[in-house]
């Protein structure tokens, strides 16, 4: 294992890129003057995703661009930091208005509880990040080999201590934010530091982590979250209301590239229980320098904590974590997932506050066939509700006082967002699908723009064999890379070329068991031709399987190995 | 440059040699080199003339290109650097030294902007026995199908009976240093050529309009699709060299629509093979409207000739003829032939050439755009740009070339200062390919604007090339529509207001082409401010300043 701090041979050129950024500065002040592209330049591309941007490209418009003698039509997305997915209806206000003004003005909800938004031209970027910045809001390492947004299992009425979790996410994300004052001058216009002292940065150095990192904070029963879909996932442990600490489990991840072996996704593995704020946050902290330290910086596909953990093994890894801590892991208490899902319609908490769960399909929040956005642009402006984002691109209208409860359903009842939630099948509610096309520039098939439509045929098969209420999860990503969860789905969907898919099958409904490959390079026909026979002797065993998923992983004679 | 046997000997050994020691090799010749132990003889480089084609996905095949490109300019050497995803398969024919970037995507394919030129490839029979070609190959070995697209372009060139230079060279994620290795053994392996003769001279036009015949070959709108605008680059395929020079401008004279003069010819009852005199010749009426005369916004002296002629009262406006014989039909068929006997002939419309004649010779480029107004609140086209507009490929055009002597370049080392917002770029872009064709020293500075970056950044990626390969030493651009006040070229002038003035002092020539009013008056306004803040000129004696640079010809105006 290698033990040089960053002496390794072949560094990738993202790796020298960041180490000879100053703090990820790099060119970005002259890329943002360069008035004859809409693009950075090269480095600055790498660098950029740091301060939570993506430089895209509208790919339908690749071709004829090209004809028109235009360069490619550049535009930049950009992902904002927020713990656990909360914003207040005031920040909600200022996301709406921001949307229309410098977006395509869809307000996209992704599967870490946070906000997306696509289509701002190089010339929006700093005025979008100053007016966000008055709302206490920015897009610090959204993005990036740093620690990204911190997810936490959303529904307050999960348990009487929901709070004192969700507070842990918020901690996290401060004490994994790097140091660099670059946001602030490159974005912001603000002073930059005087001293470089200020900025030093012991947990990222220069070249911060090999990889992007995930934390997330699951509360039993519920894996919302995904829990072990992650680099970290913290597991509550709570006892007659008492958060007695956590269960820590690492080294979760799910990229992959079709056709490498080397690549494959893993989930987290538990390693103990801690019971003090103070050595849960010592031990997230080490975790990420073990990783930072022996991470693979010379190939990015080998770099995520999953792919050092399995090269050191789990117990060598967990000792060099023990070590730097100076405390011992207490052996895992017991925990049990029952379920994973997000609560539709209108719930209470121990606090006697309603809340209601809004159906968004991919979490697009836009006005399309329904107002979704403006019917949530009227609720902020009432100001009786936050909003709480979910793991599953959803919104929870949230906090709401029974006195305000009232007024917040009669502007749902307005807008059909009501029987829009009501209505949609189980297996619609719960669906996830990554964004993929036209903005995200690896996809090699649809995504959020096509799921909609294949359930569509797929609900008629379910009703065929009174399936209709079974939530089976269902989940599409445009490549493999994983950003919809599809390997810890029942059915999942992974783009090869534009429409076809690996057809994934044998997945658990809790997210505890990966699904296996089980047809390859499939189009919509061949899909719903494998489909409709597996579902229709599903249907006939039903009592003896708790879900589809159990039914294919426990019959494994009839699909391919 | 090496005999038939030396060159198999030299491929046999490459083969059975690794990538490692290629590059060990490479490098130790190149010490041999440059360590004068072998003199490449100075003329050798200077005669290189070469395509870089390239076809990317992510960018770094073009960032390649452009690198190698510049290279290439600084030893001398006469470049042309294109993209697949525009690179016109037909030129495929003419080139000698072919130079290939290309990487692999998805898995084991061409990027998608090289899959029309791969395709074409893959099926193509033409056979390119004068083709000299080296591919790099751009890939990443953690994928199945290492740089297989570089592999198949390979093979097939040589299927083709085009010849290898090399063999295949592939690059990992790494590619930098493997790739300018690859370039400099690829630069020292040209044949030494003798230089090429003088072009065509040009020889002395007769007074008369000689009229060429031309063949289009491309049409393309610009703008892009949220644009509110259509401009088209029109370019023309000629069947003999043209005898034109940058600044000139092509002119042609338009049809009037079918539509319009049948619907004339119907409503006059007037058979249109009738032969009509005019102006000495005799023509049928048909020809007449068609292709001879004026019939649209007529003067209003002719329409009250029309009023006379045919006892109608008629308000004192201009008008189109078809409006005037619907609202005030005509008396008797003699009295409308009499009238026509008055029109103009069509005025020619002139289009500034946007393309040079050392680059192409058989090749001339215009860039139209299409005119709209409303008249008789109707929305109507100006009618040569819509005809120009909607011209078919390999459809014909009659032209000829319109002399402009007082908008020449000046000598290759003189800076020049080029103000052409909107279609007043068409000349500034026959200037750059001119002077970056003959690799002149002189540095440029160009000014353009237009509504939106997005939509409406005429030659876009030239102009990016052009600037990183340094043939543009300065470019400004206003976008009027990008924000909420309006922003033209002549605000822009303002903020580099001192360093236009310093490039003025140091003799830079200033050119301005485009719309005349208000564009080229506000510009002219904008000079004498920056004379009066930068130059210490009183205001007269700024004003006076611009006179004296028009008249020394250092100040030159195209403008419509
Ligand atoms: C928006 C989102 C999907 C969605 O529709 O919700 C998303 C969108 C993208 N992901 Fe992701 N990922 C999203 C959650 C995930 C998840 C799920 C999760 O975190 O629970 C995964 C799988 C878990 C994991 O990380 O292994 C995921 C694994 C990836 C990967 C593969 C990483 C790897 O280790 O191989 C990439 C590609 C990469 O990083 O090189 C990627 C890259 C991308 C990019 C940024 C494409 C790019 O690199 O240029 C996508 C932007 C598309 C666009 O136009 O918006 N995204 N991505 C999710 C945003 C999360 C967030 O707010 O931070
Ligand atoms: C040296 C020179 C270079 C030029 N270079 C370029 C170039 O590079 N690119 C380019 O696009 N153009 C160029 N032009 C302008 C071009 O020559 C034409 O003037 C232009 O294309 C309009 O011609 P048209 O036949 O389309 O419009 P026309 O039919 O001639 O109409 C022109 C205008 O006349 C008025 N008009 C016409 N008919 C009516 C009516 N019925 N009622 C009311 N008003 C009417 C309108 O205002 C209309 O806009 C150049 C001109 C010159 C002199
Ligand atoms: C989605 C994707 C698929 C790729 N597939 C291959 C492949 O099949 N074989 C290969 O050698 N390289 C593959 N590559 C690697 C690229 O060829 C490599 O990154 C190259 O540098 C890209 O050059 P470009 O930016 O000019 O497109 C792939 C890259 C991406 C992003
Ligand atoms: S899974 Fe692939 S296609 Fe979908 S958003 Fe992520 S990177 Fe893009």
């Amino acid at each position: 294992m290698s033990n040089q701090k960053s002496g390794e041979p072949n560094l990738t050129s993202v790796e020298k890129i960041k180490m000879k950024s100053d703090g990820l500065r790099g060119s970005l002040t002259d890329s943002l003057k360069d008035e004859l592209t809409g693009a950075l330049r090269e480095d600055d591309q790498s660098l950029i995703k740091h301060h939570g941007m993506y430089q895209q490209d509208d790919r339908d418009l690749r071709e004829e661009r090209a004809q028109k003698k235009l360069e490619w039509l550049y535009s930049y997305m950009i992902r904002l930091r927020l713990p656990g997915g909360f914003l207040s209806p005031a920040q909600w206000i200022a996301l709406h208005h921001i949307a229309g003004e410098h977006s395509t003005g869809v307000i996209k909800i992704t599967t870490r509880q946070t906000i997306q938004l696509h289509g701002i031209l190089k010339s929006h970027l700093k005025p979008t990040l100053k007016a966000f910045a008055i709302q206490r809001l920015d897009s610090i390492a959204a993005c990036g080999d740093v620690n990204r947004n911190v997810i936490c299992s959303a529904h307050p009425k999960q348990s009487r201590v929901h709070e004192e979790v969700f507070q842990y996410a918020d901690k996290i994300s401060t004490l994994a934010l790097p140091k660099t004052n670059a946001y602030y001058e490159i974005w912001l216009d603000r002073e930059s530091l005087t001293s470089k002292e200020e900025e030093k940065d012991p947990l990222y150095q220069d070249r911060y982590l090999p990889r992007k990192f995930k934390i997330a904070i699951a509360i039993p029963p519920n894996n919302d979250v995904d829990v072990y879909a992650n680099d970290i996932g913290l597991i509550a442990v709570i006892e007659n209301d008492k958060l007695l600490g956590f269960n820590l489990a690492i080294g979760g991840g799910l990229g992959a590239t079709h056709g490498n072996k080397d690549t494959y996704p893993r989930l987290a593995t538990v390693i103990g229980f801690l019971d003090t704020e103070e050595k849960i946050l010592k031990a997230i902290y080490e975790v990420m320098t073990v990783q930072r330290d022996y991470g693979n910086r010379s190939d990015r596909k080998q770099a995520r904590l999953k792919y050092t953990i399995d090269k050191m093994g789990i117990d060598q890894f967990k000792s060099q974590v023990e070590e730097r801590c100076g405390f011992k892991f207490e052996p895992a208490r017991d925990f049990q997932f029952e379920e994973r899902t997000d609560y539709f319609g209108w719930h209470q908490n121990h606090e006697g506050k309603w809340y209601y769960t809004v159906f968004v399909e991919n979490g697009r929040v836009a006005d399309e066939k329904r107002s979704i956005k403006t019917a949530l642009y009227e609720i902020a402006k009432t100001g009786k509700a936050n909003f709480r984002f979910t793991a599953n691109q959803k919104v929870i209208l949230s906090d709401i006082e029974p006195g305000d409860k009232e007024a917040v359903n009669q502007i749902l009842l307005d807008y059909d967002l009501i029987e829009h939630t009501e209505d949609a099948s189980p297996i619609r509610r719960n669906a996830v699908a990554c964004v993929a096309m036209n903005t995200c520039p690896l996809a090699l098939a649809e995504g959020q723009r096509y799921l909609p439509a294949l359930i569509g045929k797929i609900e008629p098969l379910l009703k065929k064999y009174k399936l209709l209420q079974d939530p089976i999860s269902i989940r599409m990503t445009g490549c493999p890379n994983g950003c919809g969860r599809p390997y810890l789905a029942e059915i999942g969907l992974v783009g090869t070329s534009y429409g076809h898919y690996n057809l994934h099958l044998g997945g658990d409904r809790l997210g505890l068991r990966l699904n296996e490959k089980m047809y390859e390079n499939v189009n919509e026909e061949t899909i719903l031709n494998i489909l409709d026979p597996l579902l229709k002797k599903y249907a006939g065993s039903k009592k003896k399987y708790k879900s589809f998923g159990d039914f294919i992983h426990l019959n494994p004679a009839l699909t391919p190995t | 440059m090496l005999s038939e046997g030396r060159l198999r000997a030299l491929n046999d050994f490459i083969e059975k040699t690794s990538k490692e020691e290629l590059i060990w090799i490479n490098g130790y010749i190149a010490g041999l080199i440059s360590s004068s132990g072998l003199k490449t003889s100075e003329a050798a480089t200077s005669q290189k003339k070469f395509t870089i084609l390239y076809g990317t996905d992510t960018g770094n095949s073009k960032k390649l290109a452009l690198e190698f490109t510049a290279a290439a300019k600084k030893q001398g050497a006469k470049v042309k650097m294109a993209g697949m995803d525009t690179y016109r398969t037909e030129d495929l024919k003419q080139e000698k030294f072919l130079c290939i970037i290309l990487s692999t995507h998805g898995d084991g394919d061409p990027p998608p902007s090289a899959k029309k030129f791969y395709d074409y490839l893959m099926d193509t029979s033409t056979w390119y026995p004068e083709l000299e070609f080296a591919v790099l190959a751009l890939g990443d070995t953690s994928y199945p199908y290492y740089c297989k697209a570089g592999d198949d372009v390979h093979q097939r060139f040589v299927a083709l009976g085009a010849n290898a230079v090399f063999p295949v060279q592939k690059c990992d994620v790494d590619y930098q240093d493997d790739a300018n290795a690859w370039y400099q053994t690829y630069l020292n392996s040209f044949p030494v050529e003798a230089p090429k003769e003088a072009l065509v001279p040009a020889k002395k036009v007769s007074h008369g309009k000689k009229w060429y015949t031309g063949i289009i070959q491309g049409n393309t709108n610009l703008n892009g699709h949220t644009s509110n605008k259509e401009t088209h680059h029109i370019e023309i395929r000629t069947l003999e060299p043209i005898l034109y020079e940058p600044g000139d401008s092509l002119g042609m004279i338009p049809k009037n629509k079918k539509s319009t003069v049948d619907r004339i010819l119907q409503m006059v009852h007037i058979d249109p093979m009738l032969s009509v005199p005019y102006k000495g010749g005799g023509h049928t009426l048909l020809h007449l409207l068609t292709n001879v005369l004026n019939i649209s916004f007529l003067k209003e002296s002719q329409v009250q000739k029309y009023a006379d002629l045919h006892e109608h009262e008629i308000p004192k406006i201009r008008m189109d003829l078809i409006d005037l014989v619907r609202l005030y039909p005509v008396l008797h068929a003699n009295l409308f032939i009499e009238f026509i006997t008055h029109l103009n002939e069509q005025t020619p419309r002139l289009y500034s050439i946007c393309s040079s004649p050392r680059v192409r010779e058989f090749e001339m480029h215009i860039l139209v755009s299409k005119n709209t107004f409303t008249a008789m609140n109707e929305v109507k086209y100006g009618l040569a740009s819509d005809q120009l507009s909607g011209f078919e490929e390999s459809s014909s055009i009659d032209f000829y070339i319109h002399k402009n002597k007082s908008f020449r370049l000046p000598s290759p080392e003189t800076d020049i200062i080029m103000i052409g917002p909107g279609t007043g770029i068409a000349p500034m872009r026959s200037f750059l390919e001119d002077r970056d064709a003959i690799g002149a020293e002189g540095k440029n500075w160009l000014l353009f604007g237009e509504q939106h970056f997005t939509s409406d950044f005429f030659y876009q990626t030239e102009i990016q090339q052009y600037a990183s390969t340094g043939s543009l030493s300065r470019v400004d651009l206003a976008w009027s529509r990008d924000q909420k006040e309006k922003y033209y070229v002549q605000h822009r002038m303002l903020e580099k207001g001192k360093e236009l003035y310093e490039w003025i002092q140091r003799g830079a020539h200033v050119y301005i082409s485009g719309t005349r009013s208000p564009m080229s008056e506000d510009v002219e306004k904008a000079w004498i401010d920056i004379f009066y803040t930068h130059g210490g000129k009183s205001a007269p004696e700024s004003e006076d300043f611009l006179n004296e640079l028009k008249e020394s010809g250092q100040y030159k105006a195209d403008v419509y």
